[in-house]
């Protein structure tokens, strides 16, 4: 009988451990996020929480937030860009290493992968002196230069990891059945790696609207982008616009994240 | 492979024989086509290219000219110097930056790892429809962006921030803590906007661990702390390995979270190489510094590895 | 196939959406002017006051970019060919290390109606001093129920933890050093005395802004209670319904002008110059005078009046026996004290 009792409290100690450490875990993910969207509709212009009153005052106010819209823009505008690159370059990468297990293959998927380890910072200034060595001027054009690389590994990995578990036999079987190459890339490679194109080409997108380390060095007032424009706001004012801004971004992502689990399953490509 | 039987021995697809040897033809060239394109040749280059070429020119170019102008004088790479390097490792205030950013990056994955650990447990052991979710919300943050994050965080650990007025109200402490602007703050908020970099990799491989290993652990006595300890632990170990990597290159780098959260007091890698490159418009001083936390963080992260792959020998002979 | 289409469908739709949501509104008449403003009170007033009044001008539209004075200077000089703003503002410290490095242009004065209108000590051949900035000490009113006197009164233990100070990069701070050290014996070549007392002032720092925008959040989230301050970003703050005060110095006021300039090789020198210009406007002026910003104006036009009056100076007259520092002896030692400073403050 002390046998059953003995592992009931080992059991049971061993449940609420984990079960308390991940609820606190969980609570501080998503705690934040909310604290800011309750912030966002205060109808002071402090940032206080719990806020005195609510209003919508601080939304509408950044309808006439110009400067923050060009912004906004512009990080779209780039982020298009770097994730339509990257996905070109990623998934011709992906296709010309993910299917080797050669020894060659698993150190060009270090190397390439190498961009998440570095600190992006270092980088950053890295590519500012090299553009002002070769005599290019910054602009927009540069900034998505320098983030591809930072979102050509999540593309990468992804379609990596979704042409691991494609069928060699079935694009054996397209070959000899007497297909061309193309044909079968077009017909029987890309859309059995789709979803996993489309994973990383979501995470390339919010990894380059979202970068900052690199965009601190490349870009200036004339080619702002929203997170430095947010991060100077904060830094320098605390406005509560920031705030609202911060809700639209969180609205915009959870949208855009319910779009990618439906077309893409994007969890399922990532674990 | 089966291919070419198959037109051989079906009597309805027997072709006459002209046709049968051009169609043997045929499948034998696009056989050696499939073989030679296994063994990489011209079409595995070629697909190679666009990414190889850009990442010489775009990713290990910078890199070299970073090295470069960290030896010279300035971006016209005259001469040959060392001195920034010695200005930095000379220096004691310079030294302690660096080291606080190391141990930064420690601190933070450590508290990641303490936490994420259960995360990703409780993620993988929960029911099915309730682990897209969980998985869902894991994800969400490391989309929502770092300034946003790091914002939320200023509102809460303010001196009237809500974990100070909830601390006070339960009577834990008797004036309000200063998080805002202190080292426990900046670790604090770190881990928790790169605790999803940690808990992904630690799902994925704990959902290739087989289950039954542990149920035969149970099964032969071990209790729950045991099993864990002794036989789900080891086997996790690759994707501990990879969060921590992940977390801990991604805290030494995170300029926002450091500044907004640490104030002018607290100085790290990131700011001060800001504040040299764009402030002092020193180059070839702050070269020198990123490519010294460049070699940190490889450092580390090879250390990281090493540790995971001397437990793994260990524990499998 | 359906996974395809909806692949597609679903990034460009997102894409799409966004950047039409997203497109400001209205076309500006011209290409936007990128323009350099001070964190606070300063950016404030120049985009709810300035901007509009210039855009009803010229039809075009203002970017701001927050920058301190010596950060300017430097992004100046590392971008020459190409400056990242066409307007600089300065103050007297930073001016010098601006022109001296060579990267503002005079102000053509012919170009500029206004100008004939300021008070002749703000007048200046690289660009006209658009405002003066005092400083004294702010205060919680609601926490701190004395009025504070002098710099001596951060050092009261009851202060301990509630103090804030100001990174030496901001004109802010390098004032307070200065003036702190000459009520010490010091003066504008050797502020040693102040560096001295910041040892044992340290206990009582609670936080140390980086620059004033974030001093006045440390205010906002009543992180500190008492701390060398601008006049106008007091005021600002006081708006916004923020517990605090400005309380002048027994000492005499602290002050240093501000101007505007015109960059070399700006994108669009014409309208740098309508810009300040349009500065000078005794309608500007007196917007800027008004709550919550409280700049001091510069045009013979435009009276002192409100809490200008009140706390700081009667008259035009007056603000000319306001205690303006020797800013080239300043500069000698600047980028040396700005280091020392960021040493000794370093937990």
């Amino acid at each position: 009988m002390a046998r059953p009792r003995l592992l009931d409290l080992d059991r049971s100690s061993f449940r609420a451990v984990i079960g308390a450490l991940a609820a606190i875990a969980f609570f501080f993910l998503v705690f934040p996020t909310l604290i800011v969207l309750l912030t966002s509709f205060t109808s002071t212009a402090s940032l206080r929480f719990p806020p005195p009153g609510y209003s919508l005052r601080w939304y509408t106010a950044l309808l006439d937030a110009h400067q923050m819209q060009q912004a906004a823009l512009n990080s779209l505008k780039v982020a298009a860009a770097a994730t339509a690159l990257s996905v070109v370059l990623g998934t011709s990468g992906a296709l010309a290493i993910g299917r080797s297990s050669a020894r060659w293959a698993k150190i060009l998927d270090s190397i390439f992968m190498s961009p998440l380890l570095l600190p992006a910072l270092a980088f950053g200034f890295a590519a500012l002196l090299y553009f002002s060595l070769i005599g290019v001027p910054l602009s927009l054009a540069t900034l998505v230069l320098g983030h591809i690389a930072v979102c050509v590994p999540f593309v990468l990995r992804t379609t990596i990891a979704s042409l691991s578990q494609l069928d060699p036999a079935l694009l054996d079987a397209s070959l000899s059945l007497g297909a061309g190459p193309l044909f079968t890339f077009r017909r029987v490679t890309l859309p059995l790696i789709g979803r996993g194109i489309a994973a990383g080409a979501f995470l390339a997108f919010m990894a380059s609207f979202d970068n900052v380390p690199v965009s601190l060095f490349l870009t200036d007032a004339r080619t702002e982008v929203l997170p430095i424009h947010l991060w100077q706001i904060i830094d320098t004012d605390l406005d509560v616009r920031t705030a609202a801004a911060s809700g639209v971004l969180i609205f915009a992502t959870v949208i855009l994240m319910v779009a990618a689990e439906r077309f893409a399953g994007l969890s399922k490509q990532l674990h | 492979m089966t291919a070419a039987p198959a037109a051989e021995h079906d009597p309805e697809k027997r072709a006459p024989v002209f046709e049968k040897i051009m169609l043997q033809q045929k499948v034998k060239a696009r056989w050696r086509f499939v073989e030679k394109s296994s063994r990489f040749d011209a079409p595995e280059w070629r697909l190679l290219l666009p990414l190889g070429a850009f990442f010489v020119l775009f990713f290990a170019a910078p890199l070299v000219v970073l090295f470069l102008v960290s030896l010279s004088d300035g971006i016209a790479l005259n001469g040959f110097t060392v001195a920034h390097y010695a200005k930095f490792l000379t220096d004691a205030f310079s030294l302690s930056i660096l080291f606080d950013t190391v141990v930064l990056g420690i601190k933070a994955t450590a508290v990641c790892l303490v936490f994420g650990l259960p995360l990703a447990w409780v993620c993988v052991h929960a029911h099915p429809r309730l682990r897209s979710l969980l998985v869902f919300l894991v994800i969400l943050p490391i989309l929502t962006s770092v300034v946003v994050r790091t914002f939320a965080w200023i509102v809460i650990l303010g001196q009237q921030g809500i974990l100070n007025k909830t601390f006070l109200s339960l009577g834990l402490i008797d004036h309000p803590l200063r998080l805002l602007f202190s080292e426990v703050g900046v670790v604090m908020v770190l881990a928790q906007v790169q605790m999803p970099l940690m808990v992904l990799p630690l799902i994925t491989t704990l959902q290739r661990i087989d289950p039954n290993l542990a149920d035969a652990s149970r099964a032969l006595g071990a209790g729950h702390w045991r099993t864990f300890r002794r036989v789900i632990l080891p086997l996790w170990l690759p994707g501990l390995v990879a969060g921590s990597i992940l977390v801990f290159a991604a805290c030494t780098t995170a300029f926002v979270t450091q500044t907004l959260i640490g104030g002018a007091r607290l100085v790290y890698m990131p700011l001060y190489i800001y504040q040299q490159a764009t402030g002092a418009n020193n180059w070839p001083f702050a070269a020198a510094m990123s490519v010294l936390l460049m070699i940190s963080v490889l450092l580390v992260v090879y250390l990281l590895n090493l540790a995971g792959r001397a437990r793994w020998a260990v524990r499998h002979g | 196939m359906s996974r395809r289409v909806g692949r597609r469908e679903f990034l460009g739709a997102g894409v799409a959406a966004g950047a039409l949501a997203l497109l400001p509104r209205g076309a500006a008449a011209a290409e936007p002017l990128v323009v350099a403003t001070f964190p606070g009170t300063w950016n404030e007033a120049h985009r709810d006051v300035l901007a509009p009044y210039f855009r009803k001008k010229t039809g075009a539209d203002v970017i701001q970019t927050i920058l301190l004075a010596t950060d300017q200077v430097a992004k100046l000089e590392a971008a020459r060919g190409k400056p990242p703003f066409d307007v600089a503002i300065m103050d007297e410290g930073p001016l010098l290390d601006a022109v001296k490095a060579g990267v503002l242009e005079k102000y053509p004065v012919d170009k500029s109606p206004n100008y004939k209108d300021l008070v002749p000590a703000f007048q200046d051949p690289w660009g006209p001093k658009i405002s003066l900035q005092v400083i004294g000490i702010g205060f919680n009113p609601k926490k701190i129920k004395e009025r504070p006197k002098s710099w001596n009164d951060l050092f009261n233990p009851v202060y301990k933890g509630r103090v804030g100070l100001t990174a030496l990069n901001s004109t802010l701070g390098m004032a307070f050093m200065v003036d702190f050290a000459k009520t010490r014996g010091g003066s504008e070549s050797d502020i040693e005395p102040a560096f001295k007392a910041l040892k044992d002032l340290l206990p009582n720092v609670g936080a140390i802004s980086a620059n004033l925008g974030a001093h006045a959040a440390l205010f906002q989230q009543e992180q500190i209670d008492i701390a060398p301050y601008n006049f106008n970003f007091v005021q600002t703050l006081k708006e916004k319904g923020v517990d605090i005060d400005f309380a002048t110095l027994d000492t005499g006021i602290p002050a240093w002008r501000t101007s505007l300039h015109v960059v070399k090789n700006a994108v669009q020198p014409d309208l740098a110059v309508q810009y300040i210009d349009a500065h000078l406007a005794p309608e500007v002026q007196e917007g800027m005078e008004r709550t919550p910003y409280w700049v001091i104006p510069t045009n013979g036009k435009v009276p002192l009046k409100g809490e200008i009056v009140k706390q700081v100076a009667k008259s035009q007259d007056d603000l000319a026996k306001l205690k303006y520092q020797d800013w080239p002896k300043i500069n000698e030692h600047r980028s040396e004290w700005i280091e020392r400073f960021n040493r000794d403050i370093k937990l």
